[in-house]
């Protein structure tokens, strides 16, 4: 059903998007209606997908708004359960009993009673016995109330920043218009489809009916935008409830964002927690703040994730397009909207890697039709394929990874300490590579050991510095981790220890798969090889960590293996020696003078089994000693565990620190 | 024989579609020709022994001027056995009661310890050995399981009987943990004690079958592997069972496969060309190579080698010729001289047009052993090797004996065999 739908709309909402001057001629569908239509595709597949969704967009853009004043973020994010009576109340809703107990698809007939009583006296005569005996009850199981189809559950879900904020009259436009901005060039982005928040109002709108509630105020505003708004998904406009300024007392900056959604907590719980955790991984210069609100108060949850470093990557630079990675539509967008005159003047400017004497070249390869001095705006569509073409067969320096902002090895090495505690971590930082005219960087983590870790291979993996989760078994680094990296030659064992794998990926564009865009591709070489060399440069760091620390175990057991094969040897050499005496006595072998000695004291019970024993146990420590006597003058005085630590400033407002920056540290002169 | 002629007739006329069982010569012709070739080879050794030196006695590892000396060991009865264990075990005693723990002097097996001897033809062991003391984390199990083994050994040198293999790990199962530890044991301590394996009184189980014409006494009962039904005769796991050797065959036939020996055995090939058919079923026990040795030296027979067209093919007919590296300080008593290849060679599965869909790619792993082996001592000896090794490296193409069987299931011993003898095809 949803297949050609999709090919259809989709194809009129590139074009609106792509396109965005020709927009009142190619009107069928708002972007609005068709987000609407087809909420899978940006992550709102069912209410509890719905709900992961919005919280990791509102958290997204939290993050990008402050990095964008440079700002160390601090979100807190707020999911408030509404049971249902409140919710009715919200919308102004009396709550009804039901009178016509059969109509409803939950209704219990009296067969069906029966049967459930009857198990549950069952079950309770079983623990019963199970108690009276002593054995240990299994968890009585939270029976499942299967909930009924219609019963759905709605969560109030917040989340306040310290970032940039938003202009005053801005506000309504930003929120109520899908794929309102304009965006040109190229930029290494969070976001997924440049939704946002939208996407979390058409939802709201489409399951609740509520409103979205925005406070934000700006840096240099002396008081606070209120807005209460939604959004009219046909003519795809915003509607405006309330539009209002208040006092700011607080100096506050930033923006609070209230969404009221259907949702679904039980099942996705461990996700949204998972996405948290990973999220403050990456993003170790943050503070998050999580709760959820529940009217049963043993369920709520409040997890704080603090800060671990003030050093924050720069903020992604936007850049022009590589000639090698623009196709026709891009081009045609490019000339539509150039400001430059000539042919010549649009392929220096336009684009990265053509300088004046390559454009040059590139128009006299392109035929007699084109010269430099041509006008942009007259390029016919078929000269455009003519473009498209050199473009695509014509050699150009590889894009640079200057616009790109990796995590960077110090965040990424913190983020894993910080949350996972492990034993051992090493991370590594791969150089820009390059994918179809896109630049690339790959970094990656592994870690062995540490707190809530599973046993074998965990694997985190983050695109442009967001966690992804879903989807994961074909992902590219899912795939490279289990398959082609070989961990026993690094001395890890694949099943038995707790291995973290981290993997973060930045790009102008990250090749994603799938319709909703939760992994990246195995098919792409390139990225397949640089993720592996990245991993593989970790469990080289590890390696020889792991090997000193199997010889430290070794040191420690050495005298309880040497010493598990004592009698074994003597009782060998005993029996012989027992044997030569009896063949000795029966005269049935004469033996040299040195050879008498010993069966002599072997028949006087001078030399025992026990005696062998003894003498080969004391060897056996006097080697012991010696071996660990040199084991520690080679390794020196056995080193302390360090605790990592981090200093917070005294002085928020003082900032004249003179930063030394390594992959792995800094080091700060307090002046 | 006159009968034999007409059923021979008889399947000419009807096997008109075998490929090149037009060119074959009666049995008779060829019988004749393999005799002349005999008597002059014969000959021909005896004239260049005579001439070279002053005795046929074959070369020994004293007779030769080597840089680095040598390891060898010999037969040594029970008793110098018992002798040698008793020393070594009174030396460890004593070294335990002064406190000194104990180690073994164990000659190294490793193949950075073998010397392949152009004279003698075989691999033999460099005198290089490496300390195994009881105090080490990385040795202490070996020492243990060896010492164990001493005192084993030394149970049966008393007792005068023989075990297996199998029955030596089944003694302590607990410490030995998998047969092949106490089997490369073994090795060690017959390696260190200077005899072989089997002075030891330790056999491996029966593996190799003979049958064909030879008579031989098995611990004085006369066999006649003529009349061994098709299994034929399993090869005695102890040699010194074996003696009284009598043939009228003209040569022996060394088959890789236990299949290919099953095919001439039931036709009764031995009948039709007089031989002596030998199969190990794969690597060659220490048994069979012992068994073909006495074979070789004591009926002085060509022997011809049928594996298969793969690098494991020659590298067991190479075990058979210059020893395996494992048991390389015994080469001198296990290995048997002048083998012939007779097939199946690389360059016959063109010559007799071995159809495509009976050739098999060979693997990575087939090319990587046929390059290495071309680094071989014992294959560059033979310039006819080489280049047959080198057309299998070069075509990617390895086949079995069963590929013969596309012309029938017969064509082996119909056809192919009786061909190359006829056209003395061997290398």
């Amino acid at each position: 059903m949803a297949g050609d739908d999709v090919a259809e709309t989709k194809k009129g909402s590139s074009k609106n998007t792509k396109n965005s001057s020709n927009e009142s001629k190619l009107k069928q569908k708002s972007p609005a209606e068709f987000f609407a239509e087809n909420k899978n595709i940006a992550g709102f597949d069912n209410p509890g997908k719905s709900l992961y969704t919005t919280v990791r967009e509102l958290v997204e853009n939290a993050l990008d708004s402050a990095e964008s004043i440079s700002e160390l973020p601090e979100v807190e994010v707020t999911i408030e359960e509404i049971v249902k009576s409140k919710f009715n109340s919200m919308i102004g809703l009396i709550d009804r009993e039901r009178v016509d107990t059969q109509l409803y698809d939950d209704y219990e007939t009296e067969k069906a009673r029966e049967k459930r009583l009857a198990k549950e006296a069952r079950v309770s005569e079983i623990q019963a016995k199970n108690l009276a005996s002593g054995k240990k009850n299994k968890e009585p199981g939270v029976s499942k109330v299967l909930k009924a189809r219609g019963e759905a559950s709605y969560y109030k879900v917040t989340c306040k920043d310290n970032g940039k904020g938003m202009p005053h009259d801005d506000i309504p436009n930003m929120f109520g218009r899908v794929l309102s901005g304009t965006k040109y060039g190229l930029k290494q982005t969070r976001g997924k489809f440049g939704l946002g928040a939208k996407m979390a109002l058409i939802w709201s709108k489409m399951s609740t009916g509520l409103p979205i509630e925005i406070s934000s105020s700006m840096k240099s505003q002396n008081y606070v935008t209120f807005c209460r708004l939604d959004i009219d998904i046909h003519k795809n406009i915003p509607h405006i409830h309330l539009h209002e300024k208040k006092g700011n007392k607080e100096k506050w900056h930033g923006a609070e964002i209230q969404v009221v959604i259907e949702g679904n907590w039980t099942t996705y719980r461990s996700k949204i927690l998972h996405y948290m955790r990973q999220m403050a991984v990456i993003t170790p210069y943050a503070q998050f703040l999580f709760r959820f609100i529940s009217e049963t108060p043993d369920k709520n949850v409040t997890i704080k994730f603090t800060r671990r470093t003030d050093v924050m990557p720069p903020i992604p630079i936007e850049t022009k397009h590589h000639p090698s990675s623009v196709d026709l539509l891009l081009i045609k967008r490019l000339i539509t909207d150039t400001a430059k005159k000539t042919l010549l003047q649009f392929l220096q400017n336009e684009f990265v890697n053509i300088n004046k004497t390559l454009a040059t070249r590139l128009i006299g390869e392109m035929g007699p039709d084109f010269s430099p001095s041509m006008a942009v705006k007259s390029i016919t569509s078929q000269q455009m394929v003519r473009i498209h073409q050199l473009f695509r067969q014509a050699k150009f320096d590889d894009p640079s990874g200057n616009c790109l902002s990796p995590a960077g090895e110090y965040n990424l090495r913190l983020g894993i300490i910080k949350e996972l505690h492990p034993d051992m971590v090493a991370t590594y930082s791969g150089s820009a590579q390059v994918f179809e005219g896109h630049p690339f960087i790959v970094e990656a983590g592994v870690s062995v050991g540490g707190r809530d870790v599973k046993q074998g291979i965990n694997i985190f993996r983050f695109a442009n510095r967001i966690p992804l989760l879903f989807e994961q078994g074909g992902d590219v680094v899912t795939r490279t981790a289990l398959k082609r990296i070989n961990w026993n030659s690094y001395k890890i064992n694949q099943t038995q220890d707790k291995i973290g794998v981290f993997v973060s990926i930045v790009s102008t564009k990250i090749p994603f798969k799938g319709t909703g865009k939760e992994y990246i591709g195995d098919d792409i070489s390139e990225i397949a090889t640089a993720v592996k060399s990245a991993i593989q440069q970790c469990c080289v760091q590890l390696k020889s960590k792991i090997v000193k620390r199997l010889q430290a175990r070794e040191q420690q057991e050495r005298k309880r293996s040497l010493s598990r094969y004592i009698p074994d040897a003597t009782g060998a050499v005993y029996e012989v020696l027992k044997q030569m005496t009896e063949e000795h006595k029966k005269m049935r072998k004469s033996y040299g003078e040195e050879d008498k000695v010993i069966i002599e004291k072997v028949s006087k019970d001078i030399i025992t089994k026990e005696i062998l024993t003894e003498k080969l146990a004391e060897h056996v420590e006097q080697v012991d000693y010696e071996m660990a006597l040199e084991y520690a003058t080679q390794s020196g005085v056995s080193e302390e565990p360090r605790e990592n630590i981090y200093l917070q400033h005294l002085d928020p407002n003082k900032t004249n620190f003179i930063d030394l920056h390594s992959p792995t540290f800094v080091f700060r002169l307090i002046l | 024989m006159a009968d034999k002629k007409k059923r021979k007739r008889s399947k000419d006329d009807e096997a008109e579609e075998l490929p090149f069982k037009s060119i074959l010569e009666p049995d008779a012709v060829i019988l004749e020709l393999f005799k002349s070739y005999v008597s002059s080879s014969i000959k021909a050794a005896a004239g260049a022994g005579g001439a070279s030196s002053s005795s046929s006695k074959p070369l020994t590892l004293a007779d030769l001027s080597l840089s680095s000396s040598c390891r060898e060991v010999a037969d040594l009865s029970l008793s110098s056995v018992q002798t040698e264990i008793e020393t070594v075990i009174v030396q460890i005693a004593r070294s335990i009661l002064a406190g000194d723990g104990f180690s073994f002097n164990v000659p190294s097996r490793a193949a950075s310890n073998q010397l392949y001897v152009p004279e003698l033809d075989r691999i033999v062991l460099k005198d290089k050995s490496t300390l195994r003391p009881f105090a080490s984390v990385s040795s202490v199990r070996k020492t243990t399981i060896t010492t164990r083994i001493l005192a084993l050994i030394h149970q049966l040198c008393l007792r005068k009987i023989h075990v297996t293999k199998r029955d030596l790990f089944y003694t302590d199962v607990k410490l030995f943990q998998d047969q092949t530890q106490s089997d490369a044991v073994l090795d060690d301590v017959s390696c260190m004690l200077g005899c072989t394996r089997s002075s030891l009184n330790v056999i491996a189980a029966e593996k190799g079958v003979v049958v064909g014409r030879l008579i031989f006494s098995d611990n004085g009962d006369m066999i006649d592997c003529t009349k061994m039904g098709m299994g034929g005769k399993a090869i005695p796991p102890n040699i010194d069972r074996v003696g009284d050797m009598q043939s009228d065959a003209l040569f022996i036939l060394l088959v890789e496969k236990d299949a290919a020996y099953m095919r001439l055995a039931e036709d009764r090939f031995y009948n039709r060309f007089p031989c002596i058919i030998v199969t190990a079923k794969g690597q060659p026990d220490v048994a069979t190579r012992l068994f073909l040795r006495k074979m070789k030296m004591e009926l002085k027979l060509p022997v011809l080698a049928l594996v298969d067209s793969d690098p494991y093919g020659l590298k067991i007919l190479s075990v058979y010729g210059c020893g395996s590296k494992n048991m390389s300080y015994d080469s001198a008593n296990l290995t048997t001289p002048d083998i012939k290849w007779l097939g199946i060679r690389p360059s016959d599965l063109d010559k007799y047009k071995i159809p495509e869909q009976c050739r098999l790619p060979m693997t990575e792993q087939d090319i990587k052993t046929g390059k290495d082996m071309l680094e071989e001592d014992f294959v560059k000896k033979n310039p006819g090797w080489v280049e047959e090794l080198n057309l299998m490296v070069k075509s990617k193409q390895k086949a079995e004996i069963q590929a013969l069987s596309s012309f029938g299931f017969q064509y082996l011993s119909e056809v192919y065999l009786p061909l190359k003898l006829q056209q003395q095809d061997w290398l």
